[in-house]
């Protein structure tokens, strides 16, 4: 499975590349403790500039919502307020309770089958070999293809969103765990043989931590593309949800409600995000791309 | 006769499974009655019918426009602003909690909002596709720029190449295996948006046929439609890792260069 369309881990290049990589602003302080409170002014001010990119971001937006058609474009003000108004309403926190507890169910299910399916077939030859052809013309039908077929079955409901989100969800994890399990070294296993570790042992020290930069790789592939395919159940479909809000506000001519629940459906994004990073750096602090950064 | 031997037994291996649940799907509903899950035999008479004819011409068209164009627009930014990130670490930083905010929107979510901004014209379609589909390329192309080997450019700069000419020669040649594969997620999500896009104005295209088959009930045309999807979605893969193939033949000798002393 030499086609992985995300390949290994983060930052596979050379060590002397990662190396290389080290943002030459963070340099004083890795090299000592000496240069903290240089670090601590550069961190402030580029916090600064980065606040401002974001203003400039702002005031773009509400140039164009005061050049645009007539109430086309919200200013960002009448937005907020819009968003600020929703938050105290129960349909924003049910429709966004609906999105995230499939958002959760789909990784779920994903990571509990694709994981141990990947590497089983990964560890065989004739596994690997059999699959390859089936597992890449699956992959490659888009999920949306069967959006008909599960709102026939079950109608405009999480069932149906969740046909669609593991139909295109499951593939990174597969993919990267077949990867991760023909990956382990062999000579690892050996080296463990000699020693006369036991097999459980050089399952929980020797196989496990080689396979998870692999595994997590797909993981944090899948956890996007499982928000983005559930928003798109629901916006698609009609599957009560964030996505269903977005629609039901632009139907009803609603547009600051409809910027809204978009920014809302972006923040869902920037938690899934944050949680995958998070995740990875618990799990991987001591993988070299990740080391440099500590 | 040798290789040939081997290349059919490694062939059997790999074709053996989609043969065998091709065969089970055919068999298993030769006498299916339930309205939704109709015999393989109709679905592939359906398929043929609707797709491979004048008729599928007609509905592949829209969509291959809008797929095309906005994927070529997405990869032809997110390499261009990739490469100035990728080059500047200052702007890369002072821009990146903005380009996180904009990333986490998922694509399709923009679908009421563009159509409210743009209509709903094929042009909205294709910049649809291109903003959800630029992010993969985009921070690859950022990541793959910022991981040159430092020593190459420095070599460059020391024989005097000028910038245009260390970016062209150097660095987008050495970030390509990293900007390949975000472009082929790119093109995954082109698909998606594309489809769901299609939806929305009766202009023809897969996603429209989809819906309406599903909406009236027809349940072959849907399933040949399924089929068609896969098909297409098989092809432009196949299509992708050919160019893919072609294009970084170098970065494949070199890592078998690398690897084979260790053999």
């Amino acid at each position: 499975m030499t086609d992985s369309a995300v390949g290994g881990p983060p930052g596979t290049a050379s060590p002397v590349a990662a190396l290389a990589t080290m943002p030459g602003d963070q340099r004083p302080a890795a090299a000592g403790g000496g240069n903290r409170t240089g670090a601590a002014r550069r961190f402030t001010a580029m916090t600064g500039v980065q606040l401002a990119v974001i203003a400039v971001a702002v005031a773009i937006w509400w140039y164009i919502s005061d050049v645009a058609s007539a109430g086309s474009v919200p200013s960002p003000a009448r937005t907020l307020s819009e968003l600020a108004a929703l938050l105290g309403t129960s349909v924003l926190w049910t429709a966004v309770g609906q999105t995230a507890t499939t958002w959760l169910i789909g990784i779920a299910v994903c990571a509990a089958v694709g994981i141990p399916g990947g590497l089983l077939i990964g560890a065989s030859h004739f596994a690997t070999d059999s699959t390859r052809l089936t597992i890449d013309f699956v992959r490659n039908i888009p999920p949306v293809a069967l959006v008909p077929l599960g709102l026939l079955l079950w109608g405009p409901t999480r069932s149906m969103v969740l046909l669609l989100v593991i139909s295109g969800t499951i593939w990174p994890i597969v993919i990267q765990s077949i990867y991760a399990a023909r990956q382990s070294e062999p000579q690892l296993r050996d080296v463990a043989r000699v020693f006369q570790l036991g097999r459980r042992w050089w399952l929980t020290h020797i196989f496990l931590p080689g396979v998870t930069p692999f595994v997590m790789t797909g993981l944090r592939v899948a956890a996007t593309i499982c928000l983005l395919l559930t928003i798109t159940g629901e916006l698609f479909g009609g599957a009560p949800g964030v996505g269903t809000q977005i629609q039901s506000a632009q139907v009803g001519n609603d547009n600051p409600q409809m910027y809204a629940y978009v920014i809302m459906a972006a923040l869902l994004g920037l938690l899934v995000n944050t949680l995958i990073w998070i995740a990875q750096r618990r799990l991987l602090g001591w993988h070299p791309s990740f080391r440099k950064r500590a | 006769m040798r290789t040939r031997l081997r290349w059919l037994s490694v062939s059997a291996l790999e074709l053996w499974l989609p043969v065998a649940l091709l065969l089970a799907w055919w068999f298993a509903s030769r006498h299916s009655t339930s309205a939704y899950f109709p015999p393989l035999r109709y679905i592939l008479d359906g398929f043929r019918l609707d797709w491979l004819s004048a008729n599928g011409a007609h509905n592949l068209r829209p969509s291959l426009t809008v797929l095309v164009a906005g994927f070529g627009l997405a990869v032809i930014v997110g390499v261009a602003v990739g490469a100035v990130l990728g080059l500047n670490r200052t702007v890369e930083r002072a821009t990146r909690p903005l380009l996180e905010l904009t990333r986490a929107v998922p694509g399709v979510a923009l679908l009421p909002v563009f159509i409210v901004l743009i209509g709903i014209g094929t042009d909205m379609k294709i910049l649809l596709v291109a903003s959800g589909a630029v992010w993969p390329v985009l921070l690859n192309t950022t990541d793959g720029v910022r991981s040159t080997e430092p020593l190459l450019v420095d070599m460059a700069v020391a024989y005097g190449m000028g910038r245009w000419r260390r970016l062209r020669s150097i660095i987008l040649p050495a970030a390509a295996p990293q900007i390949f594969a975000g472009a082929r997620t790119a093109l995954a999500i082109s698909v998606i948006i594309m489809v769901v896009s299609e939806t929305v104005g009766a202009q023809g295209g897969i996603g429209y046929f989809l819906l309406a088959a599903q909406r009236s009930f027809q349940i072959t045309d849907m399933w040949g439609t399924i089929i068609a999807l896969g098909v297409l979605g098989y092809l432009l893969n196949l299509l992708f890792r050919l160019t893919e193939a072609v294009v970084l033949r170098w970065h494949r000798l070199y890592q078998a260069r690398l690897s084979a002393p260790r053999r």
